[in-house]
């Protein structure tokens, strides 16, 4: 079903490893409601996931007093997803991201691919850092766009 | 509840040891894989096939623990394959550098057909 007023659902949940099973199942929900396939419902999910665990894990560093929010909005083929933290730790936005080769040479941290499963799989993708301190990472897709392969 | 949702299993096929992942491969899967790996390896395992099935969630942090069995599997001079994944994490596994480092095949049996040549 495609909808063309503006419709938009908010998440919210405890920066706990997890729960953003619970977020990419709404989002996902939602983004099959308003008409993606399926290739985009699973790149929605994974890129989702990510954002919610670096929102976790940097934003709000595992603690599980402190709330993520997911603000997701769909308007005019736009599919929106704004994924909320504290902004306690930056996400060193300006490092170079560690190479497969480096991380199994043993030159760097195994983990750190999500930003880059993030940018390949949305359409587009910023970090923005709000007035009130917390830290946004915004993610778009365009409903009439293929599957990146 | 949320973080006990993977369960792993080894066995022998064909000469090639077998790791079956069915679940989610997230941070909390960390434990069971290497200890999977390690006994496969503590067992003489040349060629290691992590066969998935029913994984509809693999993060970057299970991705992180498939890149530091590909670490080991370098230091053992042992051969790696991927076999069960989904189209779509097929297309991460590549994405992320994966594919370099183990093939990465449809099913099991296609996965076996593909260590046999090499396999002893």
């Amino acid at each position: 079903m495609i909808m063309s007023h503006s419709t938009q659902i908010h998440i919210s949940f405890p920066s706990v490893l997890g729960y953003e099973k619970v977020a990419r199942d709404a989002v996902a929900s939602f983004a099959k409601f308003v008409g993606f396939d399926s290739h985009r419902l699973e790149d929605i999910k994974t890129a989702l996931g990510e954002a919610c665990i670096n929102a976790i894990e940097h934003g709000n560093l595992l603690n599980a007093d402190l709330r993520v929010h997911v603000l997701c909005t769909y308007e005019h083929n736009r599919f929106l997803v704004k994924v909320f933290d504290q902004g306690l730790k930056d996400y060193n936005k300006a490092t170079k991201p560690i190479s497969i080769e480096e991380k199994v040479a043993g030159l760097g941290t195994l983990r750190g691919m999500g930003l880059m499963i993030i940018t390949e799989l949305a359409d587009e993708s910023a970090f923005f850092d709000e007035s009130d301190g917390s830290s946004c990472l915004q993610l778009t897709w365009y409903c009439d766009l293929a599957s990146k392969t | 509840m949320l973080e006990d949702e993977l369960n792993v299993s080894t066995r022998q096929r064909d000469g090639v040891a077998i790791i079956d992942l069915i679940g989610d491969v997230t941070t909390f899967a960390e434990e069971k894989i290497n200890e999977a790996y390690r006994q496969v390896t503590s067992e003489g395992a040349r060629h290691v096939l992590l066969n998935f099935r029913q994984n509809d969630y693999i993060n970057s942090a299970g991705i992180a623990i498939l890149i530091g069995i590909v670490t080991e599997v370098n230091r053992h001079n042992q051969k790696l394959a991927f076999s069960g994944l989904s189209q779509h994490f097929q297309k991460i596994f590549r994405m992320v550098g994966l594919a370099q480092y183990a093939d990465i095949y449809q099913d099991e049996d296609e996965a076996l057909q593909g260590l046999m040549p090499t396999a002893t």
